[in-house]
């Protein structure tokens, strides 16, 4: 019973997420991307004209309220804890890299959960390359990988990327003529505002308060034979599985289509599905949690998670501004020798910050 | 100090995973049978690595990256030790 306890927030946790996901699907979101932590921030960059693809560009509130509900919850909680200062710059490498192998693949951890409970045959590619990734991921922790301990900053430190999502969600309301809204594409298929900021608040809390995080659940399970986070990561697959039956049934957006061809906002490349996810998973272990974690950190007072997703905004940037990400037809070669790189580059970071226990 | 209750479960929190390697490895030295696992949510909001030990903690163990170290009671935990920092 005690052990039933234990688990359960993280349970309800994925199964919160999950539903959460089907419905925004159904709300107006693309197929397959209620949730994606990547393609997100990809359309915040988009929407503040950090690049000009003209698909991908919406300032999405369901990130700002991920990181405003997660800092509600930790100030409710008392968790509040201001702390920054380990190894920033590579934290904001590292958070670009990651973002390079989430756009490689078309999706982050938490989408490519979501992808399999749509039946994307490629997400499965996905998953077999980010647990390729974490389990490096896992020996650079083991021979002694640490980016040094943060140190108490001051408390402005931890409010300042909250005050970032007010700012924002100022602008997607006020919709000022110098913000970007996609007219096609995915960024144009959205859920309403307040619909997906009341979403992101509850995913938000409930994300601070569960720890829910999809790299930590296959880390954990992988190095210290503990399988608590894991449960979150496989309610979230029910959820949506289960939910995309239902919505399916009932003949609403979305749905469960088994297969590869032709699903929503991905390709085929098995290969390349597979490296870009064994990048965010390697990527994802350094900096101690999946895209998800890092936004819900950042908003618990962590400006080192802050960091990192600063990170993967200028990443997805970069992406798209010198042609990095996928399409639905498939990776650019010039995605593909980003990976490779930043397979290296991360590779090396771990090197360089391992030292003997 | 150390700890009153030597044969009890003790849960030492790290601010890093090379603090909860370090700590592991000093305490299956001196023979304790101590365990790395997942920080128990009750301790800390975040999902680092803790470890479970039984030796009677001593403050001499401590390193900078060691942030507290607390008894277990059943289901609640006693905070033995923490960690300053500058």
């Amino acid at each position: 019973m005690t052990k039933v306890r234990e688990h359960l927030p993280v349970i309800l946790a994925g199964l919160v997420v999950g539903i959460a996901s089907v419905v925004l699907v159904a709300l107006g979101n693309p197929v397959n991307m209620g949730f994606c932590i990547a393609c997100f921030l990809r359309d915040i960059a988009g929407g503040v004209g950090l690049h000009q693809a003209p698909i991908v560009q919406y300032i999405r509130p369901e990130i700002i309220g991920l990181v405003l509900g997660a800092l509600i919850m930790a100030l409710a909680g008392k968790e509040f804890k201001v702390r920054g200062g380990s190894s920033p710059m590579t934290r904001f490498v590292l958070g670009f890299c990651v973002m390079v192998g989430a756009l490689m693949f078309l999706g982050c951890p938490l989408r490519m959960v979501i992808r399999l409970g749509g039946g994307d045959g490629n997400a499965i590619l996905g998953l077999i390359g980010f647990i390729i990734g974490i389990f490096v991921g896992t020996l650079f922790l083991k021979k002694g990988f640490s980016l040094k301990k943060s140190q108490p900053q001051p408390k402005i430190e931890g409010l300042l990327m909250p005050a970032v999502g007010v700012g924002l969600l100022t602008l997607v309301i006020a919709a000022p003529a110098f913000i970007f809204f996609s007219t096609e594409g995915p960024g144009s298929m959205r859920a309403p505002i307040a619909a997906a900021l009341v979403v992101g608040l509850v995913v938000g809390a409930i994300a601070q308060r569960s720890r829910l995080c999809m790299a930590g659940g296959i880390r954990d399970a992988m190095m210290l034979r503990d399988f608590h986070l894991l449960m979150g990561f496989v309610a979230i697959f029910v959820a949506v599985l289960v939910g995309n039956l239902i919505v399916g049934a009932m003949g609403l957006k979305g749905g469960f289509t088994p297969g590869f061809a032709g699903q929503a906002v991905a390709h085929t490349d098995g290969l390349w599905n597979l490296l870009g996810m064994v990048l965010v998973g390697l990527g994802s272990v350094l900096l101690g949690g999946c895209p998800l974690r890092q936004l819900i950190l950042s908003g618990s007072g962590n400006s080192d998670s802050s960091v990192a997703v600063l990170g993967m905004v200028v990443g997805a940037a970069f992406c798209h501004n010198f042609g990095l990400a996928s399409s639905t037809d498939g990776p650019s070669f010039a995605g593909k020798v980003a990976v490779i790189i930043g397979l290296v580059l991360v590779c090396v970071i771990g090197v360089g910050n391992t030292k003997k226990a | 100090m150390s700890s009153p209750s030597p044969s009890k479960e003790h849960i030492a929190t790290f601010h890093t995973h090379f603090g909860a390697l370090s700590f592991h490895k000093k305490l299956k030295a001196l023979g304790d049978r101590a365990v790395m696992m997942p920080v128990p949510r009750k301790l800390s909001a975040s999902c680092g690595t803790c470890v479970k030990f039984f030796l009677p903690f001593d403050p001499a163990w401590a390193d900078e990256d060691l942030d507290g170290v607390y008894l277990r009671e059943g289901e609640t935990y006693q905070l033995l030790f923490e960690n300053e920092e500058t």
